[in-house]
C-alpha cells in the first residue's frame, strides 16, 4: 500500500501563483520528511492531502483513497498538525484535546481515556489542567502534537513542527516524533525547512522546490559517495587541474579544492603522480559524499537552502 | 533529553502491553462523523450557557434567561394572588383577561432580551475558532465544513429556544396549577402550546441564524457584539420613520426590512392577536408577508453563514 500517490498535482492560487506544479510521486509508509525552502510549497500539499484545499489539476491519494473523492475516510485515518498557532486560549489541554477527540468520533470515555495517554505521551503532566493561554511554545507544540495523535491515525501530517522551538525543545520534539513514528507504527509525513531534522529523523525524503518535485527517495541514497574525488593541494591547484585535464579526466577546481571524476582505481594513482610531478604538497584526498544541501545548490543557485 | 515517558520501549509496537504507561494503540469503536457533529452541537450548547467554563462566562446567559422569565413570574404570582382573595371566578377571570403576560405578548416583552443574548452568546461560539485559528483542527477531522456550520447553528438555535420557551412554560404552567382543576386547566392552556412552539421557534431560528451569519463574518468579538445588537436595535428606527411617513406601499413595506418587527409580526399574526409595536400596526401589511419576510431573513442568513464556512481558508 502506498501511502501518498500524486499525479501530476497542481496547484494554482487565484491571482497566479502556482504553489505545486506537476507532482508525480509514490511514497511508502514510513517517517518521510518533507523538505523545501520557505514557499516551495510544503504546507500546500500537505492541505491538499488532508482535502482542506482542492487540487487545481491532477490528483493525488492518501493511503490509496482519493483526495477529491474520499476526503471524510482520509481525515478519519490521519492526524494533522498545522504549523500555525491553533489552540484557544482560555480552556485547558486536557479540555482542548478531549474535545478535539470527541470531533474524530471517539465515544465520550474513550475520549478521555485517550486524552490522558497521549497528553502523557508527549510529556504533558500537571500543566495539562491549565489554559492553554500561558503555556510555552514548546508545550503549544506538544499539544498540537496530542491533539493529531488522540485519535491513533495511521499517518500523521506534520507542518514544521519544530516551529519557534528552542535548541533543546527542538531535540525532544525531533525524538518524540522519531518514537511516534518508529515505535508505533505510525506513518508519518514531516515538512521542514531544516535539512538537519530531516536526517535526523526521517527515512525517506521528498525534496519540493517551487512546487517541482527536485527529488524524493530513500535518505541513505542522498550520502551515497558521489563519484568524484576531492583533491586538496597546498599551492596552484589549477595547474594540477590542467595536468589532469590533458590526460583525459573531468575536472573542476572548487578553492584550494580540485574535483575530479574517478574514473576506477588508477585514477588514484594518477592524481599521486600528478601531484609528485608538479612538485604539490598533497593536502587530502577523498571520496565525495554528497550532502543533502547539494540538492539545492544544484537545483537553486540563488537560493539558501538550509 | 525528552522529559516524556520512555513509553512503549522494549520492541512494543502496535498492540504493545498493557502495562506500558505510554502511548497505546487505540482499538475501541469509531464513531464518525454523526457522533462528532453530536459532540460539537452538545458541546457549542454547554459553551453558549458557559457550562465547563469559568462562572464569569455564565453571568451573561444564565442572567438573561432569568431575566426572561421575570414577567412570566410575575403574572403567575398576580393570578395566583387574585386566585386566593378574589370573591368569584368571575372576578379571577377579569383580572386574568386583563394581565399584560400573555402567551402572544412575552414575546415583546423579552425581545431585547433574546437579541442580547444572541449577541453575546454568538461571537463566542462562531468568532472564537476562526480568531484562535482553530477551523483547521476541526475541518482536517472527520466531518465537512457544512457540519461544523449546522453543528454550532443548531446549537444556538435550542440554547435561544430555551431563552425564548422558558417565559412560556412558567406561565403554562402557572395558569394550568391556578386553573379550579388540572383538567380544566390543560383543556384552556394546551391549544395554546402549539402556536407558541411554532413562534419560539421562528423567533429562535431567526433571531439565531442572523446572528450566527454575522459573527462568522465579524471574528472579532466587540464588533460582532455590537453588529449584532444594531441589526436588531437599529431598522426599526428607519422602518418607523419610512411607515410614518405614509407614502405607500413602499413605505409600509420598510417595516420587513427591520428584523425585529418582523418577528413582532409574525408573533402577531400567527397568536392572532393585536401586535403591540406601532410601526407594525401603522403597515397595515397582510399578517402573512411578516411570515413570508421571516422566511426570507433566515434563509438569506443560513445561506450566508454556510458560504461563509465554505470559503474560509483552513
Amino acid at each position: 500500500m502506498s501511502l501518498v500517490a500524486l499525479e501530476g498535482l497542481t496547484k494554482r492560487y487565484p491571482g497566479g501563483v502556482t504553489a505545486l506544479d506537476g507532482l508525480t510521486l509514490t511514497v511508502e509508509p514510513g517517517i518521510v520528511g518533507l523538505v523545501g525552502s520557505n514557499g516551495a510549497g510544503k504546507s500546500t500539499l500537505i492541505k491538499i492531502l488532508l482535502g482542506l484545499l482542492d487540487a487545481s489539476s491532477g490528483s493525488a491519494a492518501v493511503l490509496n483513497l482519493d483526495v477529491a473523492t474520499q476526503g471524510l475516510a482520509i481525515r478519519q485515518l490521519v492526524g494533522y498538525m498545522p504549523e500555525h498557532d491553533c489552540l484557544p486560549g482560555d480552556i485547558s489541554a486536557s479540555d482542548f484535546v478531549n474535545h478535539m477527540a470527541r470531533m474524530s468520533g471517539l465515544p465520550s470515555a474513550s475520549a478521555r481515556e485517550r486524552t490522558a495517554e497521549v497528553l502523557r505521551h508527549v510529556g504533558l503532566f500537571e500543566e495539562r489542567y491549565r489554559p492553554m493561554g500561558g503555556y510555552s511554545t514548546g508545550m503549544k507544540q506538544r499539544v498540537k502534537l496530542a491533539q493529531a495523535l488522540v485519535h491513533d491515525p495511521r499517518l500523521l501530517l506534520l507542518d514544521e513542527p519544530t516551529n519557534g522551538l528552542d535548541p533543546a525543545g527542538r531535540d525532544e520534539m525531533l525524538d518524540l516524533i522519531e518514537r511516534t513514528g518508529t515505535e508505533f507504527g505510525i506513518a508519518i509525513v514531516m515538512a521542514s525547512h531544516l535539512l538537519g531534522e530531516i536526517e535526523r529523523v526521517c527515512d525517506y525524503l521528498v525534496a519540493i522546490d517551487a512546487g517541482r518535485l527536485l527529488r524524493a527517495a530513500a535518505l541513505g541514497t542522498f550520502t551515497q559517495h558521489t563519484g568524484t574525488l576531492i583533491v586538496e593541494v597546498d599551492e596552484r591547484p589549477d595547474d594540477l587541474a590542467a595536468r589532469l585535464q590533458a590526460d583525459g579526466y573531468v575536472v573542476r577546481v572548487d578553492g584550494s579544492q580540485v574535483l575530479v571524476v574517478i574514473r576506477g582505481d588508477a585514477t588514484y594513482d594518477h592524481v599521486r603522480d600528478s601531484v609528485i610531478d608538479l612538485d604539490l604538497a598533497l593536502l587530502r584526498v577523498e571520496p565525495r559524499r554528497a550532502s543533502l544541501e547539494d540538492l539545492f545548490r544544484d537545483a537553486a543557485p540563488k537560493e539558501e537552502a538550509a | 533529553m525528552t522529559s516524556a515517558p520512555l513509553g512503549g520501549r522494549h520492541g512494543a509496537g502496535r498492540g504493545g502491553s498493557i502495562y506500558d504507561l505510554g502511548y497505546r494503540v487505540y482499538e475501541g469503536p469509531r464513531l464518525g462523523r454523526r457522533a462528532a457533529v453530536a459532540a460539537l452541537l452538545r458541546h457549542t450548547l454547554r459553551t453558549a450557557y458557559g457550562l465547563g467554563r469559568s462562572a464569569r462566562s455564565k453571568i451573561m446567559p444564565v442572567g438573561l434567561v432569568l431575566l426572561a422569565t421575570l414577567p412570566a413570574l410575575l403574572a403567575v404570582g398576580v393570578i395566583v394572588l387574585f386566585a386566593q382573595f378574589a370573591q368569584s371566578d368571575a372576578a379571577a377571570g377579569a383580572a386574568d383577561a386583563l394581565s399584560p403576560v400573555r402567551y402572544s405578548t412575552i414575546f415583546p416583552f423579552t425581545a431585547v432580551l433574546v437579541f442580547l443574548f444572541s449577541a453575546s452568546q454568538a461571537p463566542e461560539l462562531f468568532g472564537r475558532d476562526q480568531l484562535a485559528n482553530t477551523l483547521p483542527l476541526y475541518f482536517s477531522r472527520a466531518i465537512s465544513r457544512s457540519d461544523y456550520a449546522v453543528a454550532r447553528m443548531l446549537g444556538l438555535l435550542i440554547a435561544l429556544l430555551v431563552l425564548v420557551l422558558a417565559p412560556q412554560l412558567i406561565l403554562f404552567i402557572g395558569r394550568v396549577l391556578v386553573a379550579s382543576d388540572v383538567m380544566t386547566g390543560l383543556a384552556d392552556e394546551l391549544p395554546q402550546v402549539p402556536t407558541a412552539l411554532l413562534v419560539g421557534f421562528i423567533i429562535a431560528l431567526l433571531v439565531g441564524s442572523l446572528a450566527a451569519a454575522i459573527a462568522a463574518l465579524t471574528p472579532r468579538r466587540s464588533y460582532a457584539t455590537v453588529a449584532i445588537v444594531a441589526v436588531f436595535l437599529i431598522p426599526n428606527v428607519f422602518a418607523a420613520i419610512l411607515v410614518s411617513l405614509d407614502i405607500g406601499l413602499f413605505g409600509q413595506l420598510a417595516v420587513l426590512l427591520s428584523p425585529a418587527d418582523v418577528l413582532d409580526g409574525v408573533n402577531a399574526f400567527l397568536f392572532d392577536s393585536r401586535a403591540d409595536n406601532i410601526t407594525v400596526r401603522r403597515a397595515r401589511l397582510e399578517g402573512w408577508t411578516y411570515l413570508v419576510a421571516a422566511a426570507i431573513w433566515t434563509a438569506a442568513s443560513l445561506a450566508v453563514l454556510l458560504r461563509r464556512y465554505q470559503r474560509l481558508a483552513a
